[in-house]
């Protein structure tokens, strides 16, 4: 579904991201893990077309997305959690789900109810101002509002960060739910171990800017040497 | 002085703040959604007056007038958003200057088109009525009631529709509404052309009510600026406190001193508030 | 080894200009000469701008404040005009005062304006409030002259209190004077820019926050720079007092704040030469033209501005005396 060839980006005046390489088949969920600073939020931020990449090819079904407008690439059905989830804190919770689906026709836009189904939390809160919630359940909104919009491709950049263990658990699961039921692909960015263990089928690791290994999560889990190698400090 | 004189002086600042806060809403939304600081805007206001004069020297009725006001700078609008403003996005320093130059440019326009004296616009109700226990003229009143019900559409628009949820969106992060799937672009230059209208729709309003020359943008450009800068950019709500402030004590030191006196008061004490609390009222703090 | 090839032709160029300003009077004729004088003067103003915002980066809006406040300064002194002041009114004075006042004003305004976090737009638009404010009090104060301005302002004196006075009113001769000055103005302005001080700045309007990372107060340093920009555009007020004989309100106003941006962006921007000469090019193109073209000049002139915001951020003369 994604194929990412030789991507080179640069960001604040130094080149991050230095040709990297991988690919994500469809309907499965695939982590990138690597220490900070190696360049996984530029590797995001240059798929959503946030940062211009310098060179290389982004393969979304075999259409080439490098340097379209962040918008463009939105409607293609490609949803991204920033780090940082970037709620609007001002707007309501479903001020906020709306805007996950704005970006249709008028007679589109619709919230799906089943959203409510995987996020129930959501519903009780709904005329709630999404800067009255905890870490966690603001994560939950913006991962609830990516999905509104029914996308083929979900991204989502260390949705673990900030969040206590039991609620990155829940979103783990509401993530694999998502996954079988629905059939996104999942790209998740992290350093949480235990979230990728948990969740994914295949995980690849990020160096100084370049994808150098990779790994199923079946093998991770038995050993765990190449995440000893890449991650620890 | 008498309850009369008390009245009109309430009313006349009342309609002050109304119209001041037409032209600072148009004001505010291009800033907080743009981050374009339009100094053509007193311009686009001053256009709209124009188009009034212009269609009663052509012997078209004063509504028509109005209607054309609206439209007419909408367009205008379009095009310097088009020609100009599109390519000065991430200079906020030089949309000051260019749009500096298209105000000088539109001004001189205007010498040339419509000579430099003030023009005067016949108001479509010449009449005076009893409202409130004093007499006052209608037209006033009509203005009141235009800059309200204005207000409240533009209002109604940012905070009830998919399109003003948008907006507030943009306003708020530009890059995550992009992501989003809302095309920036397009929606800055519906704002534009959106809030240019508005600028022109006063300025249609209030022809009647003064000598329409090539002079009076400035009178309200730095006015509208200060009462958003006080309210606190990209709040709506902040310029409708910022107005309030920014005219009413307009109004009053005129009243007591003189409108020269009002005017240097008011500036001063609005450069003063700005610099206690950079953020504006209701603004936050960034 | 190309910095030294540019430094050299700037410097070719520099005495060109200079040796061609030097031999004007001979060759040019009184009009050109009387001319000259007064574009040398816009010239100092419009280098005090380039000062702060071409090297500091500060938009200043109101420029004219300065210009007109040195202007009047210097009238108020030369005529006799300031209470218990009456014995004290030779030029030298007076330009200590339209000097003094001025940087003065930059000093406050700056300490007011720039350590609260107003930043560059903000910063504009109060500065055009304040500019609006000042040009109110001129035009309706009484005592300087209200809406008609002051006349008949005493020219520039060089004197020796009882001992000689000596009046500098043969074109010529103040031709000379003033080109004196202003070559020194851009001689200082020179010196202050390529200093330490200098690349502080340049260091500033790159990158705020780094500079003050490593410990430098940008604050007094913008001050600073302020209260100079400040002083020299009041060098140029008086200059303009003595010269014209004449100050009003609009020495201070919108207009001259405007005009000043214009010769500023068409010349160049940082390049201290460039502004000089933009307000010689826009001026002498302006008493050349502005017969012909009557009141489409200011529109014309709108435009270019425009363009050069637009497209040309290096203006007319600064492709010629980049540094870079």
């Amino acid at each position: 579904m994604l194929e990412v060839k030789n991507l080179r980006a640069s960001y604040g005046g130094s080149l991050v991201l230095q040709g990297v390489d991988m690919a994500v088949p469809k309907g499965h969920i695939v982590a990138i893990m690597g220490r900070n600073g190696m360049g996984k939020t530029t590797l995001m931020r240059s798929m959503v077309g946030l940062i211009r990449s310098l060179s290389g090819q982004v393969l979304f079904d075999g259409e080439d997305i490098i340097g379209l407008a962040p918008h463009r690439i939105s409607n293609l059905g490609i949803s991204y959690v920033p780090q940082g989830k970037e709620i609007f804190q001002s707007f309501t919770v479903l001020e906020n789900l709306r805007l996950g689906v704005v970006k249709f026709q008028k007679k589109d836009r619709a919230l799906p109810q089943e959203i409510f189904h995987y996020f129930p939390i959501l519903e009780e809160r709904s005329n709630q101002k999404a800067g009255s919630f905890s870490g966690g359940e603001q994560q939950m909104l913006a991962i609830a509002r990516a999905l509104v919009s029914n996308p083929k491709l979900l991204l989502l950049d260390e949705p673990s960060e900030g969040i206590q263990p039991s609620i990155v658990k829940e979103i783990g699961e509401i993530l694999i739910k998502i996954n079988r039921e629905k059939g996104v692909t999942i790209l998740l960015v992290e350093q949480n171990v235990d979230l990728v263990l948990d969740i994914s089928n295949e995980c690849f690791f990020i160096e100084k800017g370049m994808i150098v290994n990779r790994s199923t999560t079946d093998h991770l889990r038995k050993d765990d040497t190449l995440i000893n190698q890449y991650l620890s400090l | 002085m008498d309850f009369s004189s008390l009245m009109i002086q309430v009313l006349n600042g009342f309609d002050l703040i109304l119209i001041l806060i037409l032209v600072a809403i148009g004001l505010v939304i291009i800033y907080g959604l743009m981050e374009v600081i339009n100094i053509a805007h007193g311009e686009f206001f001053l256009l709209g007056a124009y188009t009034v004069v212009i269609a009663q020297q052509w012997g078209l009725h004063f509504w028509i007038g109005m209607i054309l006001s609206l439209i007419v700078v909408g367009f205008i609008g379009l095009a310097i958003e088009f020609l100009c403003i599109r390519r000065l996005y991430e200079r906020p320093l030089d949309t000051i200057l260019a749009t500096w130059g298209i105000s000088i440019g539109i001004k001189q326009f205007i010498i040339i088109v419509c000579g430099p004296a003030g023009q005067v616009v016949h108001t479509p109700f010449a009449a005076s009525v009893i409202f409130l226990g004093i007499e006052y003229p209608v037209y006033r009143l009509f203005t009141m009631a235009a800059s309200i019900a204005v207000i409240t559409l533009t209002l109604y628009i940012f905070l009830r529709t998919d399109f003003g949820l948008q907006a507030r969106a943009v306003i708020a992060n530009r890059n995550m509404s992009s992501v989003l799937g809302i095309n920036t672009r397009k929606m800055y230059r519906t704002t534009f052309i959106f809030g240019s209208a508005l600028a022109g729709l006063a300025g249609g309003i209030m022809s009647p009510l003064m000598s329409v020359d090539p002079q009076m943008g400035l009178g309200y450009l730095v006015p509208a600026f200060l009462a958003i800068i006080l309210g606190g950019v990209g709040s709506l709500y902040g310029v409708l406190w910022g107005g309030s402030i920014i005219g009413g004590a307009d109004s009053i030191f005129s009243y007591l001193i003189s409108p020269v006196g009002a005017q240097i008061i008011v500036f001063s004490i609005a450069v003063v508030l700005i610099r206690l609390r950079p953020q504006g009222i209701l603004g936050k703090k960034s | 080894m190309t910095k030294g090839l540019f430094a050299s032709r700037r410097n070719l160029i520099l005495s060109c200009l200079l040796l061609g300003s030097v031999i004007l009077p001979i060759l040019g004729g009184t009009y050109l000469t009387g001319q000259m004088t007064q574009y040398f003067i816009y010239g100092i103003f419009a280098i005090s701008l380039d000062v702060i915002w071409g090297y500091a980066g500060i938009l200043s809006f109101g420029h004219a404040i300065f210009f007109g406040l040195g202007g009047y300064m210097m009238t108020l002194v030369t005529k006799q005009m300031i209470p218990y002041m009456t014995a004290f009114h030779s030029t030298y004075v007076g330009f200590i005062f339209a000097i003094g006042v001025p940087a003065l004003l930059a000093v406050l305004l700056g300490y007011f304006l720039f350590y609260s976090r107003i930043a560059g737009p903000y910063f504009a638009i109060v500065m055009l409030a304040i500019a609006v404010i000042f040009e109110r009090i001129a035009v309706n104060w009484y005592y300087v002259g209200g809406f008609n301005g002051i006349f008949s302002i005493p020219p520039l004196t060089l004197s020796l209190p009882g001992v000689f006075s000596y009046e500098i009113i043969q074109p010529v001769m103040l031709y000379y004077v003033v080109l004196g000055i202003t070559t020194g103005c851009y001689l200082f302005c020179h010196r202050v820019v390529h200093s330490p001080f200098g690349s502080i700045l340049a260091a500033i309007k790159e990158n705020e926050e780094r500079v003050e990372f490593f410990g430098y107060n940008i604050v007094r340093h913008k001050i600073k720079i302020y209260a100079i920009s400040a002083g020299l555009a009041g060098l140029a007020g008086a200059l303009f007092a003595a010269v014209f004989s004449f100050v009003g309100p609009t020495i201070l106003g919108f207009t001259m704040s405007t005009e000043v941006l214009i010769w500023v962006i068409l010349g160049g921007r940082g390049t201290l030469l460039g502004a000089l000469l933009g307000a010689i090019l826009v001026r002498s193109l302006e008493a050349f033209l502005s017969d012909i073209m009557a009141s489409y000049w200011i529109l014309f002139l709108a435009f270019i501005f425009i363009i050069c915001v637009m497209f040309f951020p290096k203006g007319v003369f600064g492709y010629l005396f980049s540094d870079d």
